[in-house]
């Protein structure tokens, strides 16, 4: 019996809208008062907040799609445009660390000593763990590929275990690049070196451990038979952030690591 | 005419349910028990034994798809009023907290 004459998407009513807007308010808010009088309450409060909408939003999400069969090809469409623009935006948000790396290392400051690496830095080797970095993300994009392959094949063995390995890998490099943090030789206060290469490479490493969240919440769907070989598309969401994560490491090796060193 | 262009958006609506073929009205039936299967090598069995779990989809489709008018986010009842009234809590609660913290830090700093 048809519910509607069209092939569009006409949601339910949701809180989550409101509990995620109250959500940044007291994320916002309690980060200010964090600063002004030291009680961390109200910001970690947003933080759970935000955490609950989070999970209650997708969740919603993943029901509408696999269970109620919302996702139509025009739906669809709609939101592979929707991760399109997302990850556009997330280029440009990159692109504002790059300009302020190549503003300060392309014309060095006396105060620098006219000179890049700033006198009393030393750089880390970019040829030892950065390069280890390197070869464990683009493995990872390829193993990526392999579930994505495994995925439309029908290879359900497979396509979970190159999910898992793509995930370890990501694991990998982020506990790489923490050891890299613990013990290099300069901080975030070292100048404009440091808040350029811990600011960029920071902001690099959060967004590595939202896709490797990305990546896991496709491993216990494919697990679960969320995922048909026709229409999986929030795998594909994943596989295209993962992707744009691996390509900013390779502008953040050859620029800050390589080049700046 | 009528009837053709009724029945064609009748079958581009039902097409409409498409996922994983689950349509609505339909009754699914349950799996037979396989308890009576002998065991078999896993290059044997091919691409039908269990890896990881069954598949508990179709399941989740026609309890999803019972129209009862329960929204998405409550429709699978009790730890989903349950989640949904603490978030809730947590959201009224916190943006009450959040005015009443604002109003003290709007006030003048007496030294």
């Amino acid at each position: 019996m048809a519910h509607q004459a069209h092939a569009y998407h006409m949601v339910d009513p949701s809180p989550w809208p409101l509990t995620g807007a109250i959500a940044a308010l007291l994320m916002t808010s309690g980060l200010a008062v964090w600063f002004h009088f030291h009680s961390t309450t109200l910001m970690i409060l947003g933080t759970i907040l935000l955490l609950l909408t989070m999970f209650q939003w997708w969740r919603d999400v993943v029901r509408e799609g696999t269970f109620q069969g919302h996702h139509t090809p025009p739906v669809q469409k709609g939101l592979r445009y929707g991760m399109i623009l997302f990850i556009t935006s997330e280029v440009f948000f990159f692109l504002g660390f790059f300009w302020a790396f190549y503003h300060s290392s392309l014309a060095p400051t006396p105060e620098l000593g006219g000179c890049w690496p700033p006198t009393g830095i030393t750089t880390l080797d970019p040829f030892e763990v950065p390069l280890l970095n390197t070869a464990v993300l683009l493995a990872s994009g390829v193993t990526v590929t392999w579930a994505h392959h495994s995925i439309m094949e029908g290879e359900r063995k497979q396509a979970i275990q190159s999910l898992t390995l793509t995930i370890a890998l990501g694991f990998y490099f982020t506990f790489l690049q923490a050891m890299e943090y613990y013990e290099a030789p300069f901080t975030i206060a070292d100048g404009v070196y440091g808040s350029t290469f811990f600011v960029a490479t920071g902001f690099h490493g959060l967004h590595v451990i939202i896709g490797s969240m990305f990546l896991a919440v496709c491993l216990l769907r494919q697990i679960h038979f969320h995922f048909t070989s026709e229409h999986h598309f929030g795998f594909e969401a994943a596989a295209w952030y993962w992707h744009f994560v691996d390509v900013v490491w390779l502008f953040l090796y050859i620029s800050i690591y390589w080049w700046g060193s | 005419r009528d009837t053709a262009v009724a029945l064609v958006f009748y079958y581009f609506a039902v097409d409409c349910f498409f996922a994983q073929g689950l349509r609505p009205g339909v009754p699914a039936e349950s799996p037979a028990m396989v308890f009576a299967t002998p065991t078999k090598v896993v290059s044997e069995a091919g691409s039908t034994v269990e890896y990881l779990g069954t598949n508990r989809v179709p399941d989740l489709q026609r309890l999803f798809q019972t129209s009862d008018g329960v929204p998405i986010h409550l429709k699978r009842g009790v730890p989903d009023k349950l989640l949904y009234r603490t978030t809730m809590a947590l959201t009224i609660g916190g943006a009450l907290y959040c005015l009443v913290a604002l109003y003290f830090a709007a006030q003048p700093n007496k030294k």
